[in-house]
């Protein structure tokens, strides 16, 4: 049995660099723009209205809701006051007060909550991550299913506590 | 008088290199346009929350104030005074910055056809380290309220869940 052999023998192939450069530069600059170079950011609101004070609701008397943050030298959290009442100075004191928050407005979603405002009054040198941890439990929680479930989103600064 | 036949050279327009630049194009802006759009400081690091989601309506007109420290290269500060990074290069105490806000008013007030006693719609938002002292963004915030500014937003990293 014998195989024709083609006539023209072997052709080279030139293997063209240029377009493969093109196309694997595209693909690099494709993944640069889908990785996420900066954790997404978030925002909490802070409402604090200029020389209007707080609209005085004669027909409903909300309680005043305080939380106070105490500050040790180095700006580290020393305490949580809720209402006066002391939480504990650690992480579980954050969760406490979300908790605190959650009993005071009964559910998640109740329309009294737009009425109802926390005032954070918090040490000059408390360092700002614990502020954003109290304004965070203030506002609401993340449910099991990773969905934010809001409380109250009135959120205001007392005075700053001025060093003497 | 005769005119000769040249054979008719057409000219094959090869699309494949015009379509690796356009590409490249668009690629290019959208980097540009997505770094132009955060008007972050790198050198401000977050506070994180798990509840802080990147918003769904973006205000219309915001004034960004980046408040950080200024580190050296193991992320010590070198000073111990925190600083409002304006305008990209500018290092200013907060203290220092009721002239610039003043400034920033003039022009929200003058672009909103506003009154000089008016307030500005305009919302602040507060990217502010986390080891800042609360009491320094809450003298900042005063600022922006005698400038008549009276919405803020402070901002947070959004935590990626179960990474906490």
């Amino acid at each position: 049995m014998r195989f024709a052999r083609k006539s023209g023998g072997y052709q080279r192939i030139e293997t063209q660099m240029a377009p493969m450069i093109d196309v694997v530069f595209l693909l690099l600059i494709f993944f640069m723009l889908t990785l996420k170079v900066v954790a997404a950011e978030g925002d909490f609101s802070i409402n604090m209205p200029i020389g209007a004070p707080a609209p005085a609701n004669d027909e409903l008397q909300l309680p005043p809701i305080k939380v106070r943050l105490t500050a040790g030298e180095n700006g580290e959290l020393t305490g949580v006051f809720f209402n006066n009442r002391q939480l504990g100075n650690t992480d579980v004191a954050f969760e406490r007060l979300n908790t605190e928050i959650l009993t005071m407005i009964g559910r998640p979603g109740n329309p009294l909550t737009k009425d109802m405002e926390v005032e954070i009054d918090a040490d000059f040198g408390l360092q700002y991550r614990y502020t954003v941890q109290a304004i965070s439990a203030c506002t609401g929680k993340v449910n099991a299913k990773g969905q934010p479930v809001k409380y109250i989103e009135k959120i205001k600064f007392a005075q700053p506590r001025k060093p003497e | 008088m005769r005119f000769h036949k040249h054979d008719p050279y057409l000219a094959d327009a090869d699309m494949t290199p015009m379509i690796d630049v356009v590409f490249q194009l668009i690629a290019f802006f959208m980097v540009i346009i997505n770094f132009e759009a955060t008007q972050a400081d790198e050198r401000v690091k977050l506070p994180s929350s798990d509840l802080a989601r990147p918003s769904k309506v973006k205000p219309d007109q915001e004034l960004v104030l980046n408040v950080g420290y200024l580190r050296d290269a193991e992320g010590q500060p070198i000073d111990p005074d925190p600083y409002v990074f304006y305008a990209g290069d500018e290092k200013i105490r907060i203290p220092d910055m009721l002239a610039k806000l003043k400034l920033e008013a003039e022009f929200f007030q003058r672009k909103n056809n506003l009154g000089a006693d008016d307030s500005i719609p305009t919302s602040v938002i507060i990217r502010a380290d986390a080891d800042v002292p609360t009491g320094m963004i809450q003298e900042l915030i005063m600022l922006c309220r005698e400038a008549k500014f009276e919405k803020f937003h402070l901002k947070a990293k959004a935590e990626e869940p179960g990474s906490s």
